[in-house]
């Protein structure tokens, strides 16, 4: 009914909407007269009433009677949910709203569309806000499943036969179809779902350890193939069970952009897409707040009053856009308007205002690292301090909620254009990649979205490279300190004998921190099953979880955010890795991944430097003359740089290097990784043109192995969906 | 009563509000936990929180694999680590008595009281009084 009344706003004179109004309002009147809810009769009486002159085309519909509707909406939901928990319509006085829907069947003729609410809303529409937030979510779920108007009271009295009669004649096609529909689905408990999640989780487990048992026995190995099979199809469908059209979350906005719009006086025209875009139900739940936040973010500070938008040129009405879709193994959810956007000068002032920032580092921060800014607690560019917002507590609030279930939150704006949010959401929190890292003999699971990179510091390096300022310990990775957290320490777990030994330091990104993270060694990663811990072990604060690994050993699950918090990490504000490198290649010198192939060195841009892998030769497989590996289910072309010998026989181990070339990603294999070393290329002798071929590393000449040679896969056309199966965030491990 | 073993004491606990008696399985200890949380073990696909008699009572930690016996708690299942389960006895409500007056504090929160067997003491232990939800709000007081 709330989408028929937003709806017939923009048609008012659609006859078959208001119809449909009228029926859901009348069936309220008739079951509750009925069953003998006196209160919601006679409010959906005086509902009825006005909705019978609009229906016989006696008044038409404006701005004021929707608002008014929509109360009375609100007030009816407020009384069925009373209902639903406690038997009883509640307390309450209907006295001004039944004048007001009189009000508005006399009055509505004199009164105009655009000049404002009439008195008795004004006294009304706080009260009715406050609870409507509270209401609605439960009336929605009931509206969400039941196909058809009025069926709310359904669920709260569960008199489905009354009702049924009631809508028997009117509706007796509808009816036959939502019987179809009955017939195909079936209602399962939430509870239940989870069980089956958490079952096949533990299959999943179980899958895990035999793999890792099974070598020998042929048939064996068959039959665990098999079970793998199965395992990942079953884990896909109970998922898929779980899967909600993101509309579930979207249909609200309609109603919330209208109300909001109109309490600042602004024009929105909101247009959704994608709504048939699925999710983990319990993901879903987990974004509402952020997108909600988004959206009256983008109302508020993005989009501009009328008449500034027409002195700049734009249609007096804005658009703010909800777009899901799907991209890999994530849903990005964009909130996008075409408002004022975000003027970096103002953000820079505002951080400076706020102390958030000091001048000196501003005046190095980069247009986009600015925009980041945003992000930070205790932000806000709104002028004034306004009920919608502008209190601070804001996108720092989004990010974080968004980052809690492993997602990201990028912006993008331009000043006078607008703002675009994206929400990259994973599709499921259940199972979650992980690598697995061992600190003083004991594993810990690091979830992989915060992993950025890895690096291994020899026991020797351990004491040249890490180096201490008033005992933090810092590191130095590619010119930028780093700050260290030692895993070992920060768990005060007891001190092995062995010192000094190799380290690996992972550094992680977390909610805008960035930090390494010291760990004594590195196992495979997993897909690990996210357990809960009992409350005891929560108020540790350092763990997000348990789960059980495929050698069946137990392992705590790391929180990189909570680590960072512990740690007084504070936020990073330096931008991804790519612009580091892009600042090298100004001076001409970048760095480069110098590797051994056969007896020559060659080397390849550290920039284009996914990861690295070690791989049974026997993998190796040919496709139409190019050699390719089959990773994660996509292909990857492969260029054999490695010993002619070795290339003939199918055993041992290869060393890949996984790299980026252009969107697709190609793989080279080496005979080993040497190290990163900073280089320039060379210029041909009498020519300022650097040859592409060769660059100077370490004081020798290296050559370059040109990624764009590596053939393409037959028939492919470098599409972007074959490479989404790779993971966002390459992790380059440096090999010892 | 299901009796078990800790050091050279009998403990005795109602065999109705077990739901489980795992035998040595392997656990993996949890660092910065309140001292008497004795590691996580995998139980049923489910994470199971322990709580270490030993570390409760304060007796030195031994190195010997412990039984563990399955509650159900406030907060789901947990568990407690003891030495060794041994037998089921059964005893009469006519040989209860309460905890004695010089026992320690510590040991008062946690014993039910005690049953007169023939040739020993059966120290009781209320479950409830174990669960880590239970301890961890004691901790607080």
């Amino acid at each position: 009914m709330e989408r028929c009344l937003t709806e017939l706003e923009e048609r008012p004179q659609d006859r078959e909407l208001l119809a449909e109004i009228f029926r859901s309002v009348h069936t309220i009147k008739g079951t509750t007269g009925f069953l003998g809810f006196s209160r919601l009769e006679s409010l959906a009486h005086a509902g009825e009433n006005l909705l019978d002159l609009l229906r016989d085309g006696r008044l038409l519909a404006n701005a004021n009677i929707i608002t008014g509707l929509l109360a009375l909406l609100d007030i009816l939901r407020e009384i069925l949910g009373s209902i639903e928990s406690t038997g009883q319509e509640g307390q309450g006085d209907d006295v001004l709203m039944i004048h007001r829907l009189h009000a508005l069947q006399h009055d509505s003729k004199e009164y105009s569309a655009t000049s404002g609410n009439m008195p008795a809303a004004d006294n009304f529409q706080p009260a009715s806000q406050k609870k409507k937030r509270i209401r609605r979510t439960k009336a929605r779920n009931a509206a969400a499943i039941a196909p058809l108007p009025g069926a709310e009271i359904v669920k709260s009295q569960a008199e489905t036969k009354t009702i049924e009669i009631y809508q028997a004649e009117p509706q007796a096609a509808q009816m036959r179809a939502a019987v179809n529909t009955a017939e195909s689905t079936l209602r399962v408990d939430v509870d239940l779902l989870n069980r089956m999640m958490n079952l096949v989780g533990e299959l999943v487990l179980t899958r895990n350890q035999i793999l890792q048992m099974v070598s020998a026995d042929a048939n064996l190995t068959m039959l665990s193939r098999r079970l793998d099979m199965v395992t990942a199809d079953l884990r896909e469908a109970v998922m898929k069970a779980r899967m909600q059209p993101v509309s579930h979350v979207f249909s609200k906005f309609p109603r919330m952009v209208r109300d909001l719009a109109q309490q600042l006086n602004k024009r929105v025209r909101l247009v959704m897409e994608g709504q048939e875009t699925e999710l983990d139900k319990s993901l879903l739940e987990a974004i509402k707040d952020p997108l909600t936040h988004s959206v009256r973010n983008a109302i508020d500070h993005g989009i501009e009053m009328p008449h500034q938008r027409e002195a700049s040129g734009k249609d007096p009405e804005g658009t703010l856009r909800l777009r899901a879709y799907q991209e890999g193994s994530h849903v990005i959810i964009e909130v996008s308007d075409d408002g004022g956007g975000m003027k970096v000068e103002r953000i820079r002032d505002k951080a400076l205002g706020c102390k958030l920032i000091t001048r000196e580092r501003a005046a190095q921060l980069s247009d986009r690292e600015l925009m980041q800014l945003i992000f930070l607690p205790g932000f806000s560019t709104a002028e004034a301090v306004t009920n919608v917002s502008g209190r601070g507590v804001g996108m720092d609030v989004v990010r974080t909620n968004v980052e809690k279930i492993g997602g990201k939150v990028e912006i993008d704006s331009h000043a006078g254009k607008g703002t675009t949010l994206r929400l990259r959401i994973p599709l499921t929190l259940a199972i979650v990649p992980a690598l697995i890292v061992h600190s003083r003999g004991q594993s810990f699971a690091l979830p992989q979205g915060a992993l950025s990179e890895l690096v291994h510091l020899s026991s020797e390096q351990v004491q040249t490279q890490v180096e201490w300022m008033e005992g933090a310990a810092l590191y130095r990775l590619r010119g930028k300190l780093l700050p260290l957290v030692f895993l070992g320490s920060l768990l005060k777990q007891q001190e092995l004998a062995d010192e000094p030994r190799e380290v690996y330091i992972a550094v992680l990104n977390a909610e805008g921190r960035r930090y390494g993270l010291v760990v004594d060694g590195l196992a495979d990663p997993e897909e690990i099953v996210v357990k809960p811990l009992s409350s005891v072990l929560k108020q540790i604060g350092l763990f997000s979880g348990a789960t059980v690994l495929g050698n069946g050993e137990m392992a705590l699950i790391l929180d990189p955010g909570a680590i960072a918090t512990q740690s007084n990490i504070g936020m990073a504000l330096e931008g991804d890795e790519p612009e580091v490198v892009d600042a090298n290649l100004k001076d001409g010198s970048a760095e480069y991944l110098l590797m051994q192939s056969a007896s020559e060195h060659t080397a390849v841009p550290l920039n284009s430097v996914l990861r690295i892998e070690r791989i049974p030769r026997a993998q190796m497989e040919w496709l139409n003359g190019v050699s390719v590996l089959r990773v994660d289910g996509a292909l990857l072309p492969l260029k054999d740089r490695t010993d002619k010998d070795a290339v003939a026989s199918s055993e041992g181990e290869m060393t890949v290097v996984v790299c980026r070339d252009g969107e697709r990603h190609v793989g080279v294999a080496v005979t080993q990784v040497l190290d990163v070393a900073s280089g320039k290329p060379l210029n041909e002798a009498g020519t300022n043109v650097a040859t592409r071929d060769a660059v100077l590393l370490k004081d020798k000449v290296t050559s370059m192995i040109d990624l764009r040679q590596i053939p393409a896969l037959p028939g492919s056309r470098h599409q972007n969906d074959q490479m989404e199966t790779w993971q966002e965030d390459g992790v380059v491990e440096a090999l010892p | 009563m299901c009796s078990v073993r800790v050091g050279q004491t009998l403990y005795g606990i109602p065999v109705t509000s077990i739901v489980e008696i795992l035998g040595k399985p392997a656990k993996q200890p949890v660092p910065l936990a309140p001292g008497y949380i004795g590691g996580l073990v995998h139980y049923r696909g489910e994470v199971l929180t322990t709580v270490s008699l030993r570390s409760l009572l304060k007796m030195p930690s031994h190195d010997a694999v412990e039984d563990i016996l399955v509650f159900e708690g406030a907060d789901g299942y947990f568990g407690l680590l003891v030495d060794e389960v041994s037998e089921v006895i059964t005893v009469l409500p006519a040989d209860f008595e309460g905890n004695p007056s010089t026992l320690d504090d510590r040991r008062k929160a946690l014993f039910a009281g005690t049953y007169k067997l023939s040739n020993a003491l059966l120290v009781m232990l209320d479950p409830e009084r174990l669960d880590p939800v239970h301890l961890a709000e004691a901790e607080m007081a």
